[in-house]
């Protein structure tokens, strides 16, 4: 069926959700989302995602609870995560970052910028890197 | 302070004097302890182990004199309050010492019980009025920040809203627009835009009120930024056809700055510039070295604007303040923009001033240190007026796998520093503030007091810590390698400087060579005119 790359929205947010999903699919991928930290370990589960993009301020387990147990499961440790959040940078980026997410952008993302960090988390050997040179 | 029985510090060496204090307060029938010393020595361990209701301070002791024991006392406890014991002919350098922080002075022998009680009395109490004033004043501070930083979250996310589904009309994935519609929207979006600058700003003046603004200067290219700075603010300089030119003097050696913050601090000005300058104006961007000057390089932005009033000269960096005669129809902005700058100068230990002629345009400027290689060995490669008997140099290249301008890289190659340090000995061996290379890696340079032999050794920790740190193993590639350096002849009778220069020299020359190796023939140029390429390429960046 459809080869393109999974990618799980995490935003409490609808209008945010609503967004970026509508700009993820122009982009070809395809999405599914959840609204809060329960639901967006049990959506990883079911779809088990190439990618997740997560906020930190969530219900029922934020961004970092999370992170936490995304990291713990053996099955969704080896997703990337991109956290994508309206938080400061200054207490968060070492943090997210820490606790084993890939990227950190603050929102509003500029939109190259973010797929971006998509293409590359998704495609390590990207041109352009040293690991493929 | 609050378990103990209150007690009176006296620091006083005339037997005399002591005895007289003491009867004094016994007559004040205070209920106080008299603790006294005749060293100033002795008086400032005494504070390092427990804090007196109020000090009694004789300024001239056997071990210090004048201004300097007062300073002393209150750079040891500055929240104790400090009553001078001043000589009848010293009332001068008490009323000096009053100035300077302590709370009150008494001149010997002209004082009874009633004076001396009410003297320590009010100085307790102005201090503690002092001291609650100051908390509330950091209280504030910390407040305002983490108000700000609650208030940006919640204006970004609305703002978010506005700025994806903006773009996504504007990039046509909700259908074609017509020419009216995609202007409406990018005025929505330019406004978008100039929101979440000024809620960055609000930000960033906070913090840097509160000290919190931190800057991690490493090698640059002066060149470098400027030609960044320059092709990021092109697009805006073109709407206004204003001439937007960067002359730099290839002669200037590398500077010593925080990538991210000069270029803040030079987008701003040039953003004024702009701003300020009238339609088909010029703005030019220059960098040169000055004689009289060899630490720093001076940038400044010139502007063919209407120029400042002299009083406005006085105030521009000063927070919020606003031109009131700006008869410019733009919109003002928060009047944030030049306070950070020169806060972001300061930090470098730089300086920034204007210079302006009413309708004659600006030139604001600025300094940026040099980085001076020989300042940084000195200490590490030289003893006793002689270069230690071997040098040597690790180098290690560090490469990101993943290209990924967000994530993890930042974090590895910091790590990869921290480590570094860790690894050497601090009086021995010094770790120079790392080289960018084209491929945007990293390049670490581990200066080692030691032969080749111990060099290896090194080499060796080095290498076992990097590849015992897991982030590091799988974000990076790593490359490791030591020689130990030709010194020069020291008998040959050159100083000491120079010959520290000319090892400085042959480091600076390795460095670079690893640099062309590692990167292409264009070096950091070629790359970071990439970036900038990048950016105004995708015009509508938020």
């Amino acid at each position: 069926m459809s080869t393109k790359p999974k990618i799980l929205i995490v935003d409490d947010d609808p209008d945010l959700r609503r967004g970026l999903n509508l700009r993820l699919r122009a982009n070809h991928y395809d999405t599914s989302y959840a609204t809060d930290g329960f639901s967006a370990i049990a959506m990883a589960q079911k779809e088990r995602p190439d990618l997740i993009i997560l906020d930190i301020g969530l219900p029922a387990g934020d961004g970092f609870v999370v992170l936490d147990r995304l990291q713990q499961s053996a099955a969704l440790s080896a997703i990337p995560v991109i956290v994508l959040t309206a938080r400061d940078p200054q207490f968060n980026r070492e943090r997210t970052l820490k606790a084993g997410a890939t990227a950190f952008l603050q929102k509003p993302a500029d939109n190259s910028e973010l797929l971006n960090v998509i293409r590359a988390t998704l495609n390590p050997a990207w041109p352009g890197t040293v690991g493929a040179s | 302070m609050s378990d103990q029985h209150p007690h009176v510090l006296l620091i006083e060496d005339n037997p005399g004097d002591a005895d007289l204090v003491r009867l004094r307060l016994v007559e004040s029938r205070s209920d106080v302890d008299v603790r006294c010393v005749d060293r100033l020595s002795a008086g400032l361990s005494r504070l390092s182990e427990e804090q007196p209701a109020v000090v009694l301070l004789d300024l001239n002791l056997p071990d210090s004199h004048g201004a300097d024991t007062f300073r002393k006392v209150l750079s040891k406890a500055p929240g104790v309050p400090v009553v001078v014991l001043s000589g009848q002919d010293d009332e001068e350098l008490a009323l000096k010492a009053v100035h300077q922080g302590v709370q009150d002075y008494l001149v010997k022998g002209n004082f009874d019980s009633k004076q001396l009680a009410r003297a320590m009395r009010y100085a307790v109490e102005r201090q503690a009025l002092i001291t609650s004033l100051d908390m509330s004043r950091r209280q504030q501070l910390q407040f305002k920040d983490q108000f700000l930083s609650h208030v940006s979250h919640e204006l970004r996310t609305p703002l978010t809203c506005i700025h994806q589904f903006t773009t996504i009309m504007l990039d046509g994935i909700s259908g074609e627009l017509s020419g009216e519609q995609r202007e409406h929207l990018e005025t929505i979006l330019r406004s978008a835009n100039q929101l979440r600058s000024m809620i960055g700003d609000l930000l960033e003046a906070t913090r840097a009120e509160s000290g919190k603004i931190s800057i991690e200067p490493r090698c640059l290219v002066a060149a470098d930024v400027i030609q960044q700075a320059a092709s990021m603010m092109k697009a805006s300089a073109q709407e206004k056809r204003i001439g937007l030119e960067a002359a730099v003097d290839t002669r200037i050696p590398m500077i010593y700055a925080d990538p991210d913050r000069a270029l803040q601090a030079l987008l701003n000005l040039i953003e004024n510039a702009i701003k300020f300058t009238p339609f088909e104006g010029s703005v030019m961007v220059k960098a040169c070295l000055v004689e009289a000057d060899h630490d720093f390089v001076y940038i400044s932005v010139a502007d063919t604007g209407r120029g400042i009033t002299p009083e406005a000269r006085n105030l521009i960096f000063e927070r919020l303040y606003q031109d009131p005669n700006s008869i410019d129809d733009s919109r003002k902005g928060l009047g944030l923009g030049l306070y950070i700058t020169r806060e972001l100068i300061r930090l470098h230990g730089g300086r920034i001033w204007v210079e302006s002629q009413l309708g004659h345009g600006t030139v604001f400027s600025f300094t940026l240190p040099l980085f001076s290689m020989a300042k940084l060995l000195k200490p590490v490669i030289a003893v006793e007026g002689r270069l230690r008997d071997s040098i040597s140099l690790i180098t290690i290249e560090l490469s990101p796998l993943l290209a990924s301008s967000a994530g993890n890289w930042d974090r590895d190659r910091r790590q990869c520093l921290q480590l570094l340090r860790s690894c050497v000995l601090p009086d021995k061996d010094t770790v120079l503030p790392p080289f960018e290379n084209s491929n945007g890696g990293e390049l670490f340079l581990v200066v080692a007091s030691t032969d080749e032999h111990g060099a290896k050794i090194l080499e060796k920790r080095i290498r076992e810590q990097l590849e015992h740190s897991q982030e590091l193993k799988t974000g990076c590639v790593f490359q490791v390698a030591t020689t130990e350096l030709d010194l020069p002849s020291q008998e040959s009778g050159e100083s000491i400087e120079q010959n520290v220069q000319k090892v400085a020299g042959v480091i600076t020359e390795t460095a670079m060579l690893k640099l062309q190796r590692t990167g292409n023939s264009n070096g950091h140029a070629k790359n970071i005119g990439n970036l900038a390429g990048q950016q105004t390429i995708e015009g509508r960046i938020l």
